[in-house]
């Protein structure tokens, strides 16, 4: 039975319990996993055009790897400032557990932060044989890095609407997204028009895959797991986070997808830049949304 | 040994007998709770009923908490007990989001994670818990569930039929049994809910701790 067709059976009311508690992973988790996005993205992106494009992103490695470098540290800082107890961050390395999603992350980002400082310097130095050997490591590692938070949310068993399998697919396909959006902003004359339509191509779709996934749940979600429909009903109706919820949707996938190809039927840069920073907005919205509502349901 | 907690609801009256024993022997903060008693009303007047229902943390056997701390501070006993190392806890409050029964809160003095801990110091001391003392009906029933003449054993024996935990379906094996519960008192899901409410008048909350 259904929860709304108990509570009509029953006309069950709380009349006497403690407030429930406030939101626990409140927006700092959102900015962690949007520049995370970012900064893997972005590597992706580099490790993409190099093959596809070799000689457009030849002057790139260093503001790729310097981005990339900045936009991790920005994703470990608010990690950090969302402890309660951010003096003992040291006790992950000192006292693993490897059960957790958290642990394992923080050995990965860490280790991926020491080789996009490795990035850097060769590319201050202008080593481009050896980026070049080091990035194919970097991409290969920014996709566990990337993908760990998922696996996160998934570790959080009263959480029904964080499923793994679209979880992970909608970690790697934000990184894509803000990736591509990324280096479109970057790429400036450094980057050809066409590397640009590349990018485009890849922002359009990585839209599409993640917009699909996010209407799949919200259509179908609800008649799989009374607890995701529960938490549904913040983003449908008069719910709480309706607007936000829709706002995400239209300012990420929706517009860019339609602006991308709006650019390619006019050749312009600047709509391409326009649904880059569009997507790059909005997914910050997007993410943010879909962390705050499974926990405005109450746990018992 | 496996410690574990019955509460038999047909007996509890909803004195909060227990939550109060808790907070004074726990030194459980203001606007947080270890062991809570929900009352929900049941029905349309003048059919009406009201259930109690005493809400702590599982100790379960595969418990999501202790998969998810990164440091290990949430850890078992050997004694089945789901144990806190505050001291090590980084407050990252993974446990927090990973609990299905919204069992664990961070402590806004310590700014780590705390919960109930079937008073582990009072065990080790050969004591029952806190709560078990003050229930004055005895609808608390702890004990080893692998001593087959240990009153819960017995308890479990006796009410096979109407033994139930809370969220099977999540595969946390709970050690915490309830005797005479249904859908209302059990599952959070089937009865409404407008938060800030309740019989005595308006609930304030309190800041969860930290930076929120």
């Amino acid at each position: 039975m259904a929860a709304h067709e108990i509570l009509a059976a029953t006309n069950a009311v709380v009349t006497l319990d403690v407030a429930i508690p406030g939101i626990v992973w409140p927006w700092l988790v959102t900015v962690n996993m949007w520049a995370k996005s970012i900064g893997t993205g972005v590597i992706f992106m580099l490790f993409m055009l190099q093959r596809t494009h070799p000689n457009s992103v030849s002057n790139l490695r260093l503001p790729i790897a310097i981005t990339a470098f900045v936009f991790i540290n920005i994703f470990l800082l608010f990690t950090l400032a969302d402890l309660h107890q951010p003096f003992r961050m040291w006790h992950i390395f000192f006292h693993p557990h490897w059960t957790s999603a958290i642990t394992v992350g923080s050995f990965m980002a860490s280790a991926f932060l020491g080789l996009l400082t490795l990035l850097v310097f060769l590319a201050w130095k202008k080593n481009d044989e050896t980026y070049d050997k080091v990035l194919l490591w970097t991409a290969i590692l920014a996709i566990p890095v990337t993908l760990y938070t998922a696996a996160l949310m998934a570790q959080c068993t009263a959480r029904e609407l964080w499923q793994m399998p679209t979880e992970s697919a909608q970690m790697i396909l934000a990184a894509t997204l803000s990736g591509s959006a990324t280096m479109i902003l970057l790429g400036g004359n450094k980057l050809s028009y066409e590397a640009k339509k590349s990018l485009g191509v890849v922002l359009g779709l990585s839209a599409l895959m993640a917009f699909i996934i996010y209407m799949s749940e919200y259509v179908f979600g609800p008649m799989k797991a009374e607890e995701v429909a529960a938490v549904m009903e913040y983003i449908k109706g008069d719910g709480p986070y309706t607007v936000m919820f829709w706002l995400g949707q239209w300012m990420t996938y929706i517009l860019p997808m339609l602006l991308i190809l709006l650019s390619r039927s006019s050749k312009s840069e600047s709509i391409l830049k326009l649904a880059a920073i569009l997507a790059l907005v909005g997914l910050a919205i997007v993410k943010h949304v879909w962390l705050i509502i499974p926990q405005l349901l109450p746990m018992s | 040994m496996q410690l574990g907690f019955l509460v038999d609801l047909h007996l509890c009256m909803g004195c909060k007998g227990c939550e109060i024993a808790c907070k004074v022997e726990n030194e459980v903060p203001l606007s947080t709770w270890r062991l809570r008693v929900k009352y929900v009303d049941v029905g349309t007047f003048p059919e009406t009923k009201r259930t109690f229902t005493p809400l702590r943390c599982n100790h379960c056997e595969n418990a999501p908490c202790e998969r998810i701390c990164p440091v290990s501070a949430l850890h078992y006993l050997d004694n089945g007990i789901v144990n806190i190392d505050k001291e090590r806890c980084i407050g990252c409050a993974g446990c927090v989001m990973a609990c299905p029964y919204g069992a664990i809160y961070i402590d806004p003095q310590t700014q780590t994670a705390d919960k109930c801990t079937y008073c582990a110091h009072r065990i080790a001391s050969s004591m029952m818990p806190a709560c078990v003392v003050a229930c004055p009906v005895e609808a608390n029933i702890f004990g080893d569930l692998d001593d087959a003449k240990s009153n819960i054993s017995k308890y479990i024996q006796s009410n096979q039929s109407n033994v139930q935990v809370r969220k099977p379906e999540k595969g946390t094996n709970p050690h915490h049994y309830y005797v005479g519960g249904g859908n209302v008192s059990l599952n959070p899901l089937a009865s409404h809910r407008v938060d800030g409410d309740s019989l005595f008048g308006k609930i304030t909350t309190l800041p969860v701790g930290g930076h929120h």
